[in-house]
């Protein structure tokens, strides 16, 4: 009972993020400088359009209406969003928002989620063998390797992939999802095609994320060691590789949370690793709609990662309980 | 109220010693390694480059284009970029964005967020759960897209616009740091004689609690500062935000996208000379970030 209601809880917190975000990004769109929605429907009356007209087309745009009353216009924008209506392209005319931005979001969360999976397992793995060697030269080794990961930019790291890897030894294609001389389908060149242009960028992503778990894992572990249920393990003669599992296992509960940031955290490096791979993600639609000054667009990515974080969060949260007896019991 | 103050003159001294002791293990902590006097070094240098560097050159640095993208020379000792102008100039009067924006990003998160951390960690249930609502909101926002969106309504042309974005942005995790802090130092026994003795919560946190969380705060700073150094350096690479004066993402910047480093060798200085310096600054924080870390927990020292 206690759980529902806690779950009720977080649910309804997520919704309300979304909407803040939501309402701020109505409150951008507004008033941006120059007013472009305004500007726009100006535009259309003067170039003949009768004023519904002009209002109904700025209106598929921007997801509300100028010169109506603030409240209204916000009212409309919202209602607009739940029908995932996001308005429409203003660099690419009449296309909807909402068409481009899911384009755009497998790729992402292609990239994202085994960036995240591969960084997570081989982190961890490094972080507790840094952890319960850290009196010997592996252990400091591992650790070093780690700070030095986690004290490199994603865009560094993906800069130096490229050039090593697709220029300099050239093993790899130099960006973009897929060579054109492949039919998409389910035939063996296309879709190899697909995982070699995906390998830098998703390394690019692992490492990036890599260091941060060994040192977070290690941290956790060696947190874990002092704890008494560890040291009567230890005194009650059980073989070291077991007693080794139940420090690890304790140890795992705190990354599980980690794990969920994790996801927020990679939509910052997507940013990074499309432009440099140009790899067609959430992260290119907002820079190219950045500099073509597509705001629809730019506000529609951001409101969809957004609640991608959000969901991501909410998931986490409801596995808790499920891998910490501890939580269902409080 | 602080405690050495009610001491007797025999045992402050005594403290004082002590805490001359502490400080002494410290600083043969930071010495331990040579990795970690080079850190040392290299940070006080870049921080004396930001501060002196850009008097050392003319406003507009000389640009030559019958000279572009040179290779190391005695006369250019890193090259020149794609109008001509000495790389190595760049790089010295560029370090003063970077270093100053993300102090001031420090400086913000350094006031919003221990400010938080400390009212949420000793009010746990009134002022706590609304802050710690926000807290967890600004977490949950990825900072570089959040970044983009606000590149629309707001310029990033001075340090100061930078640094100040970064810092109303980037706050949460030290709030959360210190919260936590704040929660288990509130159960100890000075702070609760603190309270027995009637004296008001905000003193409190300002003489008791704030002085055992400041150490803390500033261990976790450091590893701020190197985030705040990728994410202003990563928006000029990324060429999003317009900019008044060169600094090294906008080198990185043209190097990539303008000079094609990536797929020819032409502007390999060009390329390599922004990042190394980011990646020594910021290897070298994390660092002296990690000598922190060995001096507040102790288990993760190697004897």
């Amino acid at each position: 009972m206690k759980l529902t209601r806690w779950i009720v809880v977080k649910l309804i917190t997520g919704l309300i993020m979304i909407w803040v975000v939501a309402s701020a990004m109505f409150a951008l769109l507004h008033d941006l400088p120059g007013n472009p929605a305004a500007t726009r429907y100006s535009e259309l009356v003067t170039h003949g359009d009768t004023p519904q007209q002009a209002r109904a087309a700025t209106a598929a745009m921007y997801g509300f209406v100028p010169n109506q009353p603030l409240i209204q216009q916000y009212g409309h924008y919202l209602w607009q969003l739940l029908h995932f209506n996001l308005g429409q392209s203003i660099a690419e005319q009449g296309i909807p928002v909402s068409h481009i931005v899911f384009d755009a979001f497998p790729w992402t969360v292609i990239l994202c989620l085994s960036g995240v999976l591969a960084s997570f397992l081989i982190g961890v793995t490094l972080g507790v063998a840094a952890a319960l060697r850290r009196m010997t030269k592996t252990g400091d080794g591992i650790t070093w390797f780690g700070a030095i990961l986690n004290g490199i930019p994603t865009y560094i790291i993906a800069t130096l992939l490229f050039y090593v890897f697709a220029t300099e030894w050239a093993l790899f294609p130099q960006g973009g999802t897929v060579s054109i001389q492949y039919d998409p389908g389910f035939n063996a060149g296309y879709l190899g095609s697909l995982v070699t242009h995906a390998i830098l960028p998703v390394i690019a992503y692992t490492l990036a994320g890599v260091g941060a778990w060994v040192l977070t894992t290690k941290a956790s572990v060696i947190s874990v060691l002092g704890d008494d249920f560890i040291l009567a393990a230890e005194l009650r003669g059980i073989r070291a590789w077991t007693v080794a599992r139940y420090i690890v296992r304790n140890a795992m509960l705190p990354l599980f949370t980690i794990l969920a940031i994790a996801f927020g955290l990679m939509f910052s490096g997507a940013v990074f690793i499309e432009d440099v791979f140009n790899y067609p993600g959430l992260g290119q639609l907002m820079i190219n709609s950045l500099s073509t000054s597509d705001y629809p667009v730019l506000s529609g990515a951001f409101l969809l990662i957004i609640v991608a974080v959000i969901a991501a969060n909410f998931l986490a949260d409801l596995c808790y309980p499920l891998i910490d007896p501890r939580v269902r019991r409080s | 109220m602080s405690v050495t103050a009610a001491l007797p003159p025999e045992q402050l001294q005594q403290a004082v010693t002590r805490s001359r002791k502490v400080s002494a293990s410290r600083w043969r902590l930071l010495v331990r390694t040579p990795g970690r006097v080079i850190s040392l070094v290299i940070v006080l240098f870049f921080t004396l480059m930001a501060i002196i560097g850009p008097y050392l050159y003319p406003k507009n640095l000389p640009i030559n284009s019958n000279d572009i993208y040179a290779p190391p020379s005695t006369a250019h000792l890193l090259g020149t970029d794609f109008e001509g102008t000495d790389i190595l100039a760049l790089i010295i009067t560029g370090a003063r964005y970077v270093l100053l924006a993300a102090f001031i990003a420090a400086l913000v998160t350094l006031v919003i967020g221990t400010a938080a951390g400390l009212f949420a960690g000793y009010y746990p249930r009134s002022a706590g759960r609304p802050i710690m609502r926000v807290t967890d909101f600004v977490l949950a926002i990825p900072g570089v897209p959040l970044l983009m969106v606000l590149a629309t309504i707001w310029s990033f042309g001075s340090p100061q616009q930078m640094g100040l974005v970064l810092g109303i942005t980037g706050w949460g995790g030290i709030a959360r740091a210190v919260r936590a802090q704040t929660l288990s130092l509130r159960e100890r026994g000075f702070v609760e004689a603190a309270r027995g003795l009637g004296i008001p919560g905000r003193r409190v946190i300002a003489t008791e609690i704030l002085p055992n969380v400041a150490p803390y705060v500033s261990m976790n700073l450091m590893m701020q500062l190197t985030g705040f150094i990728y994410t202003e350096v990563g928006l000029f690479f990324l060429g999003v935000v317009k900019y008044s004066s060169s600094n090294w993402g906008v080198m990185l910047n043209n190097a990539v996208f303008q000079a094609d480093a990536l797929t020819s060798t032409r502007a390999l200085s060009y390329l390599l000379s922004p990042l190394i310096c980011i990646l020594l600054l910021t290897i070298s924080l994390v660092t002296l970030a990690n000598v922190g870390d060995e001096i507040f927990n102790p288990r993760l020292r190697r004897i």
